[in-house]
């Protein structure tokens, strides 16, 4: 920061001081708004907003556990939902000071991890599929295909034990959120047998590679897959594999703890207005639960079928759902196992 | 003087018990309870953490860190000792070379690293550099191996060896050098001789830094080893993040730092008699 933008800076430092009862705490993942969503906000309101970001969905839950994190808003992810409202840690939502939301897309108007939207509105979903090089025949097409011989060296998975074990288990047409130890063993030796034939286990690094060639194919998210495709053009492609695949969906909550109901009400109901909601699904590249902000999308994006794929290939997918310390203890130690083979 | 003692101690003493010995009493307690289902710690008061860690499983991961710890070291060890050598004979430049040594610490540790993937890369600048000029047909494969994760360390942690082998070797009293020599050691002699067993303590201190630092790495076994082997730094991590075992995650690294004194103590103690 130079001195100019320092000095610049200071009035708005001092009109921080003034408003300092009108301050909304905002906790979500890094860069879920589009870049005028906050300000826009902050101006119509006449609040300031802190925006925190977390890295993983544990992270978010660890920081706010305490119960007074110092947050208003959180973006849980579904699975988290019904554990954070077990924990006491979500305040009930009053519809009522909800007036403009639009309306939402029908798998969310009643979505099984909160069947009465009592706690959290639906924000963005997401997926996991198989991200590749559009050049490839024949194109993979089911999870089975990452294990074929001729990918060796030259293809990744997700470095994350949910989306391994989950591929593994949807290969051998079992459920995602399996807790069951015989087929989380059959699981394992999918990904045991996997495992040498794999390049490495990368998260969102793997859209470089996979422009840049060095890739055939990956386990990617679908909002990795996004910018990849952005950058690569026609290049890369994305396919929800046949057996079935993960889907996950993020949420706006109140804490419990916060002191700003009604700021954090005007707050959801804003980035649930179609307007707002569709302007970050535009820029972020993210599929919006909100039916009406999807009405707003230009039709290039609105018609995108990894964005928005056809009924038959949603009925494929899969919540991630909360699992049992038991099952969480057993996967772990099946992901370890993975891992140091 | 009883009160300068004092107020030296002061700041220092209250630093390492509120930022240290609080922190690890928290992390015992913690090793000590039952696990939430989604995170944070239970009651009732348990010894399970520790004795799951008699499971094979963790003890590979523990036997792997530390081959991974030792070779690095030794690399570092050959790479910086002749390095302090020449630096502490530079003379005049000295002072040049030693910021040269430092300079990687004004940029943070995971941007270098992240460097390192755009060098070793198929398409990255090792592999152009030796397509073009005609050494190999086909990229090498250099990025996720066990050979980048130890580049990896070697390079983040060659510093710490220089700069302690370095003040030892600053310090050597040149007259022995000189007596050495007229006593008709060759330069190999003395060095073997006079300047290694001198140099000792620098060189004990660097091997220890070192050491400690990469058994502990979780960072570049992720970046660079792409996640395919699992260190114990890695396996800590893990249980405060995906696999939500907080307790379980403080006994880890408790034993680790035990395993860690276990292994340094007996060592700093030879150490320190031999310089006597």
């Amino acid at each position: 920061m130079n001195r100019r933008v320092f000095l610049l800076s200071l009035p708005g430092l001092a009109g921080c001081s003034r408003s300092a009862g009108r301050r909304l705490n905002v906790l979500n993942w890094p860069e879920y708004v589009a870049p005028e969503t906050i300000p826009n906000f902050e101006r119509e309101f006449g609040v300031k907003v802190r925006y925190g970001v977390f890295e993983s969905a544990e992270e978010m839950l660890a920081r706010v556990m305490s119960g007074n994190s110092g947050w208003d808003v959180v973006f849980p992810t579904n699975y988290f939902v019904q554990p954070m409202v077990e924990l006491g840690l979500l305040a009930p939502l009053d519809h009522s000071r909800l007036p403009h939301m639009g309306v939402l897309d029908r798998r969310f108007q009643s979505p099984p991890w909160d069947k009465e939207l009592r706690y959290a509105i639906p924000y963005m979903w997401g997926a996991t599929g198989i991200l590749y090089q559009s050049t490839l025949a024949p194109a993979p097409g089911a999870w089975a295909d990452l294990w074929a011989p001729g990918f060796r060296g030259r293809i990744t998975m997700l470095d994350d034990p949910a989306e391994v074990i989950g591929a593994c288990l949807k290969k051998l047409g079992y459920g995602l959120n399996s807790e069951d130890p015989s087929q989380l063993a059959r699981a394992e030796a999918e990904a045991a047998r996997q495992k040498p034939m794999l390049r490495a286990y990368v998260n969102e690094i793997v859209r470089d590679q996979l422009v840049a060639g060095e890739l055939l194919a990956a386990q990617a998210w679908r909002s990795t897959a996004m910018r990849a495709m952005e950058t690569a053009g026609d290049k890369l492609r994305f396919v929800y594999p046949r057996e079935g695949y993960p889907l996950y969906a993020d949420n706006i909550a109140i804490l419990r703890e916060s002191k700003r109901s009604q700021l954090a009400h005007d707050f959801i109901g804003y980035l649930t207005r179609p307007e707002v909601a569709a302007r970050i699904a535009l820029t972020k590249l993210e599929s919006t639960c909100n039916a009406s902000a999807r009405a707003l999308l230009p039709a290039e994006m609105r018609n995108n079928e990894a964005l928005y794929p056809p009924r038959g290939t949603l009925a494929r997918g899969e919540w991630f759902r909360p699992l049992s310390a038991k099952a969480q203890r057993l996967r772990d130690r099946i992901w370890t196992e993975i891992k140091s083979a | 003087m009883n009160r300068l003692r004092f107020w030296c101690l002061t700041p220092a003493g209250a630093l390492l018990g509120g930022l240290f010995l609080i922190p690890l009493g928290i992390i015992f307690a913690y090793s000590l309870l039952t696990r939430g289902p989604y995170g944070g710690v239970f009651s009732p008061l348990t010894w399970e953490n520790y004795s799951r860690l008699a499971d094979p499983l963790y003890a590979a991961i523990l036997w792997r860190s530390l081959l991974y710890a030792v070779i690095v070291t030794a690399i570092c060890l050959m790479l910086g000792f002749p390095l302090a050598l020449f630096i502490a004979r530079a003379g005049r430049r000295r002072n040049l070379y030693l910021s040269l040594v430092m300079v990687p610490f004004w940029s943070s540790f995971l941007v270098r690293t992240y460097a390192w993937m755009f060098l070793l890369r198929d398409t990255g600048l090792i592999n152009s550099a030796l397509l073009a000029a005609g050494v190999i047909r086909e990229p090498l494969t250099l990025l996720y191996t066990p050979f980048a994760v130890i580049l990896g360390l070697v390079y983040g942690y060659l510093p710490f060896m220089v700069l302690p082998v370095f003040a030892t070797l600053e310090r050597l009293d040149k007259s022995l050098i000189e007596a050495s020599a007229d006593l008709g050691a060759t330069p190999g002699a003395t060095l073997l001789h006079v300047i290694v067993p001198l140099s000792k303590p620098g060189i004990l201190a660097g091997s220890i830094l070192v050491f400690i630092s990469s058994l502990g790495a979780y960072l570049t076994p992720d970046l660079l080893g792409g996640g395919k082997t699992i260190m114990i730094g890695n396996l800590v991590q893990n249980q405060f993040t995906t696999a939500r075992d907080w307790p379980f995650g403080a006994a880890l690294s408790l034993i680790l730092m035990l395993v860690v004194m276990g292994l340094l103590v007996p060592l700093q103690r030879r150490g320190s008699e031999g310089l006597l």
